[in-house]
């Protein structure tokens, strides 16, 4: 199922590979590693309660990239937050590799964001007071057992991957948005996850900065990783194998 | 790096908070530490002169006592089946105790009743050694303890000599009967007692034989005596070479002769009435040593003189208690502030929070963190507390006048505790905010709905 985004004519040709989906989205010939079936999620705002999904399904096959486009308010962030664990669905299904996720124990879901979920958000979220090259080796700060040398090596690996092997002692503050977000992806990639959960990754970047991340991405799943990216840019949803759509908590 | 960089990283980053808290606690942990040195010092001192005013524990033979009266006439008290106490083997078994390291000095003591130009008086037979430890407060008037060699003033004070434990002078005089025989030298006693008493430990060993005789300063208007003078005593006879000031004790109408010179005087050797213990320092546990001599002596009386004991004890632990009351007082504001400040920080670290368990930090790893975080600053105020409050002591002790023979010894084993209680009490500080940052959510800090 993986795809190199610049070899497929439509984006060659500048268009946007945009799945007309419909709810479900379209099926997969290989079993998914993801899945969700029918999910629903309401939050209550000021008192009044909002329903942000509405029964929302999705199947995300091994080593596919997905893009999950709409617009703001739509509920593909929550939808992301639901299929990344990070947030509960009230209802529905979810299955990652056959685990029912909605029912998994707290130190099943601990285990799975460590070790097969990769998330990066708008923001970048590092730690201010850690280095570069500390934010990437966070995942490995888990326990009292330090970070081995092997695991030092492939955090400088990701950051040189990620162009920042000279800026691995730099802190958050003293590097770019979009630096600092590569530093984001490096500290997706360290752990080796199977699946990468981006939450408009560019949103918060210039454009150039924007295409470089993306970039970036397109190169991840290439190496077979199975990226979700949420986006509101039509043109890098189009550099992902599949694009879903969602309006008012449905998948449109 | 481990999850302990995590809790130090921004304990640096956030260095003015950090210091603050610091800075509070190592404030709290300094007059803990130098209030508990000093209050060391003082209850030791206090201690010291507690101890001059005499014994606590007072063990005797049990007696059969009836008290007599008869038509509202008091007869005084009818003694049946007298004992005394086997003074070699008492002192061996207090001395063998296992609280013996508690217990001061053991004077035993023989009280016989003679008269002395028709003056019924009681003379007591004491080891000079321990008495003096337990009689701090004997001031010796004119002459010397038995035993010893007058004070240097108090011979040019016109005072005329009188050796102590001089032979008997030759001649007779009011007091020196031509009956009265010639002093048993202890050396020569066939006994062998001159070896048996024994000294407490960590004391001299009051190797006094004479017949020389210390008199109470009542006695001593009473009777007339004068240094020098000789006394009966039984079968032999003794020789004022001490009178003591006032004292207003018991011991100003008395007159106190060596034990074993006295013993063989009137024919009891090797035994005494009672013995006197003082067991005096600041948390003696008095009971149980009174629990420990009754256990190890048969068919004795133990008493406790609770009042003195208790009012002893009450100076010291009420100093004690002051200070404990005053450190509690300092070490809840520290860990008031603590536990705010975490709180603050949870507030303020909910992305923070919400990342690290995005990465699979579980809660406990993020309990951890911050436990972790206020544990340095209790462990770190714990230890430059304790330096610094050993340093102040000196000067708080120097400026009560009070450092001058003062010890103080630095207890590195005492460092390591103060530094692990006070990371313990940082940490249980900030239990609540660690509880709250572990409750977070990721949703709740990055999820944009």
């Amino acid at each position: 199922m993986n795809h190199d985004a610049s070899t497929r004519p439509d984006a060659a040709a500048g268009q946007t590979p945009i799945v007309d989906a419909p709810s479900l989205d379209a099926p997969s010939l290989e079993a998914p590693i993801l899945e969700a079936v029918n999910v629903t999620k309401s939050f209550t705002q000021d008192g009044t309660p909002t329903q942000a999904l509405k029964g929302v399904s999705l199947a995300v096959a091994p080593g596919e990239f997905v893009s999950i486009v709409g617009r703001s308010g739509s509920g593909k962030s929550t939808f992301l937050s639901v299929l990344s664990t990070l947030l509960k669905p009230d209802s529905g299904e979810l299955t990652y590799n056959g685990l029912d996720l909605a029912r998994a124990s707290e130190a099943d879901i601990d285990g799975l964001r460590h070790g097969d979920f990769a998330v990066i958000f708008q923001f970048h979220y590092l730690l201010p007071y850690l280095t570069a090259l500390e934010n990437t080796l966070l995942p490995f700060m888990r326990g009292l057992r330090p970070v081995s040398g092997a695991q030092r090596r492939r955090g400088l690996e990701c950051l040189e991957r990620v162009g920042l092997a000279d800026k691995g002692h730099r802190l958050p503050g003293q590097l770019s948005g979009g630096e600092q977000q590569r530093v984001a992806i490096a500290r997706a990639l360290v752990k080796d996850a199977r699946i990468l959960f981006a939450d408009e990754p560019t949103g918060s970047l210039d454009s150039a900065t924007g295409a470089t991340v993306m970039e970036l991405l397109g190169q991840i799943h290439k190496d077979g990783m199975s990226v979700v990216m949420v986006t509101h840019n039509e043109q890098y949803a189009g550099l992902s194998d599949r694009v879903v759509r969602m309006a008012d908590g449905l998948m449109v | 790096m481990n999850i302990l960089t995590i809790a130090l990283r921004n304990a640096r980053k956030k260095w003015v908070r950090t210091l603050l808290l610091l800075l509070v606690f190592t404030l709290g942990v300094v007059s803990i530490v130098s209030l508990n040195f000093v209050s060391r010092v003082v209850g030791e001192g206090l201690e010291k002169k507690l101890v001059s005013f005499g014994a606590n524990i007072l063990v005797s033979p049990k007696t059969e006592k009836l008290t007599v009266s008869y038509g509202g006439f008091a007869l005084g008290d009818m003694l049946f089946d007298v004992t005394y106490l086997d003074e070699a083997d008492t002192l061996e078994r207090i001395d063998r105790i296992e609280l013996r390291k508690n217990i001061s000095v053991i004077a035993p003591k023989l009280v016989v009743m003679d008269r002395v130009q028709g003056m019924a008086v009681a003379i007591v037979g004491v080891r000079f050694a321990q008495e003096k430890q337990l009689k701090g407060y004997w001031d010796v008037a004119q002459g010397a303890i038995p035993g010893e060699e007058p004070a240097a003033r108090k011979m040019t004070d016109g005072m005329h000599d009188a050796p102590a434990a001089a032979p008997v002078p030759a001649q007779n005089t009011a007091q020196n009967p031509t009956s009265i025989p010639a002093p048993i030298p202890a050396a020569a006693s066939p006994t062998g007692l001159a070896q048996a008493p024994m000294a407490p430990l960590g004391q001299p060993l009051d190797t006094y034989r004479g017949n020389g005789v210390l008199v109470g300063s009542s006695a001593a208007a009473k009777l007339n005596l004068k240094l020098g003078d000789t006394l009966p005593l039984g079968k032999a006879h003794m020789v004022v070479t001490g009178i003591l000031a006032p004292t207003g004790s018991e011991d100003d109408n008395v007159l106190l002769a060596d034990l074993t010179f006295v013993q063989q005087a009137v024919g009891h050797p090797g035994k005494a009435n009672f013995v006197e213990v003082a067991a005096l320092c600041s948390g003696c546990p008095i009971d149980d040593i009174v629990t420990q001599i009754g256990a190890a002596l048969v068919n004795v009386e133990i008493r406790t003189l609770r009042n003195i004991v208790e009012q002893r004890m009450y100076s010291v632990q009420f100093v004690k208690k002051l200070i404990l009351s005053v450190s509690l007082v300092i070490l809840l504001t520290g860990c008031s502030m603590v536990g705010i400040s975490m709180l603050s920080a949870v507030n303020e670290r909910k992305k923070e929070i919400g990342i690290l368990r995005s990465l699979g930090f579980s809660r406990k790893s993020v309990f951890a963190i911050f436990c972790a975080e206020a544990a340095s600053i209790g462990l770190l105020a714990g230890l430059i507390g304790y330096v610094a409050g050993y340093g102040v002591s000196f000067r708080i002790l120097a400026v009560l006048d009070m450092a001058e023979g003062a010890t103080l010894s630095f207890e590195p084993l005492h460092l390591a505790a103060t530094a692990l209680v006070l990371a313990l009490l940082t940490s249980l500080a900030s239990l609540v905010p660690a509880w709250k940052a572990a409750a977070i959510e990721p949703s709740e800090a990055l999820v944009t709905l």
